[in-house]
């Protein structure tokens, strides 16, 4: 019997801290620049566009397509095993960041490039939420 | 981005040489540490070039990352107090970047004769059960993403080039068996290489029914992870001439890191490959229609054929069909890895390839393993998240 372990829990940084805030609230928020008005990520004191300072968390609609997915049929980490075959994928989100994440509700062999997704808050260990990602329900 | 300047790219070319060759066993090689391997590699280069130990004044190699200042552990072992000494940090565009600094540092005057080496013991350091590779990463815990990642369910290298793999699957319609036939065509090379890891005979059918890591990559995608080091001697092309083997030039390199990352434009389809072989091509003053062979560096079959087009070889999207077509194998129109590659000879982070386009263009390999075009040969290094890539032209002096 393999003990059970539990996933890995995000470890924001100062930068970060703020997009986890935001999860816990089910809400997606991305950095948007002031001066170029574009999202930008991972998380970072400056914009690398213009490198300015200015910018706000912008709350985003949750929805996008599949850039790009890859299908784990190895475990890399005990947590993880139980899931197996499971779907990583890289969300363009609509208002244009790219973020990594994994797919659930979804059969691995469904998953398209070009697909359309939700963000799904989803609660794991200790009761934090992190953003999962589906296939999208009808435009609301 | 700047543009080329031909006549600042073309300065050094052919000015300088790599001079000798060395390895250590490759494989299982139990009971020696990484280090103990690039010993032994350097020393059998510094000794395949006809040269001493006292001849050495200059060393570049890569490390372990997590390893302060290696050069200096490695200085210490082979007992050399040199003019010029360094590690670098370009993940497996490291080793070809070893050599380009080596050229730099002597043509600034600071050294005469360089060695650049990398060493690891990839197969000693893990084992081949579940179990053993979840608890032996091969990645280092400070290499480990804190955050967007690992939370979810994201790790390792496989899954990042597997993204870049499905992409361009995506976008061009590239084929699970076109990246087969960049495994199977390297493994024929590797069969005629009595010094690569695998070589057992690999069908399409093994390919294909091969277990799954992270799809698309099946298990054959894959590098094989040993135990080996490589290394090799730089010094100026005048002292070249009078060593013991024919020198192979250094007629052109490049570089480029797409550090905004695999994920941002399309960097995974279009790798940092192209803009380093344009520079490379632009300083050898040659174009990919004069290069013979090809050792590209393949963590991944994917990686391989994107560079391909990258260094084109064919057009962007028609790397699938150039590998399906028999060009990489031996005898055909660009026989590629012509020792196994990291696939099958054994993956030493590009640095065994290094010596490969050495022996090439030296043309003192066996007849069946001797391309039939060699000289010129595009030696290719890509890593450190797969954003850097440096590229070297090694040509027959």
């Amino acid at each position: 019997m393999t003990p059970t372990v539990d996933p890995p829990l995000p470890r924001p940084s100062v930068e970060s801290e703020p997009f986890w805030a935001a999860v816990q609230k089910d809400e997606l928020r991305f950095q948007r620049c002031a001066r170029d008005g574009k999202l930008f990520f991972p998380p970072a004191a400056r914009c690398p566009r213009c490198w300015s300072r200015e910018w706000s968390w912008d709350r985003v609609s949750g929805r996008g397509t599949v850039f790009s997915f890859v299908t784990f049929q190895r475990s890399y980490h005990p947590a993880f095993r139980a899931s197996l075959p499971y779907v990583v994928a890289i969300v363009e989100i609509e208002e244009g960041a790219r973020f990594t994440t994994r797919l659930t509700d979804v059969r691995v062999e469904d998953v398209r490039v070009g697909m359309a997704v939700e963000v799904s808050f989803t609660p794991v260990a200790g009761g934090a939420k992190i953003p999962l990602f589906r296939p999208a329900g009808p435009m609301p | 981005m700047r543009s080329i300047d031909p006549q600042r790219a073309r300065r050094l070319r052919d000015r300088y040489a790599i001079v000798g060759i060395g390895q250590s066993k490759i494989g299982k090689v139990p009971g020696s540490s990484a280090l103990s391997l690039l010993v032994d590699a350097m020393a059998n280069a510094v000794e395949d070039a006809g040269l001493r130990k006292e001849d050495v004044d200059g060393i570049v190699c890569r490390g372990p990352d997590e390893v302060y200042t290696h050069h200096q552990r490695v200085g210490q072992l082979l007992g050399i107090d040199a003019e010029f000494s360094t590690t670098v940090d370009n993940g497996g565009a490291s080793q070809i970047l070893s050599v380009i600094l080596a050229v730099m540092a002597i043509d600034a005057g600071l050294c005469d004769v360089v060695v650049c080496g990398y060493g690891r013991d990839s197969w000693s350091r893990t084992h081949r059960s579940e179990e053993k590779r979840e608890a032996v990463s091969l990645v280092p815990e400070e290499q480990t993403a804190s955050e967007f990642g690992p939370e979810f369910g994201l790790f390792g290298a496989t899954a990042q080039h597997a993204f870049g793999a499905r992409r361009h699957m995506a976008r061009y319609g590239t084929t699970q068996e076109q990246l087969g036939a960049v495994a199977l065509a390297f493994r024929e090379h590797a069969q005629r290489n009595p010094e690569a890891y695998l070589r057992e005979p690999l069908t399409m059918e093994q390919y294909l029914g091969a277990r799954r890591i992270v799809e698309p990559f099946g298990l054959f995608d894959c590098s094989v992870p040993v135990d080996a080091a490589g290394a090799a001697v730089v010094t100026s092309m005048e002292r070249a001439r009078s060593l013991r083997h024919r020198p192979a030039a250094i007629r052109g390199f490049g570089t480029f890191n797409n550090l905004r990352g695999w994920a941002a434009d399309e960097h995974m389809t279009t790798t940092a490959a192209k803009r380093s072989g344009e520079k490379a091509y632009a300083m050898a003053g040659l174009g990919p229609k004069d290069v013979g062979t090809a050792q590209l560096y393949d963590c991944f079959t994917y990686m391989a054929m994107v560079q391909l087009e990258d260094y084109g070889f064919c057009a962007k999207g028609e790397g699938g069909p150039f590998a399906a077509s028999g060009a990489l194998r031996p005898g055909g129109a660009l026989p590629t890895n012509t020792s196994g590659g990291q696939l099958s000879e054994g993956h030493c982070e590009g640095m065994l390839q290094i010596l490969e386009g050495v022996r090439q263009v030296r043309g003192d390999l066996p007849p069946e393993r001797q391309a039939r075009r060699a000289d010129v040969a595009l030696v290719s290094g890509h890593g450190g998240h797969t954003v850097c890539h440096s590229s070297l032209i090694l040509a027959r002096a």
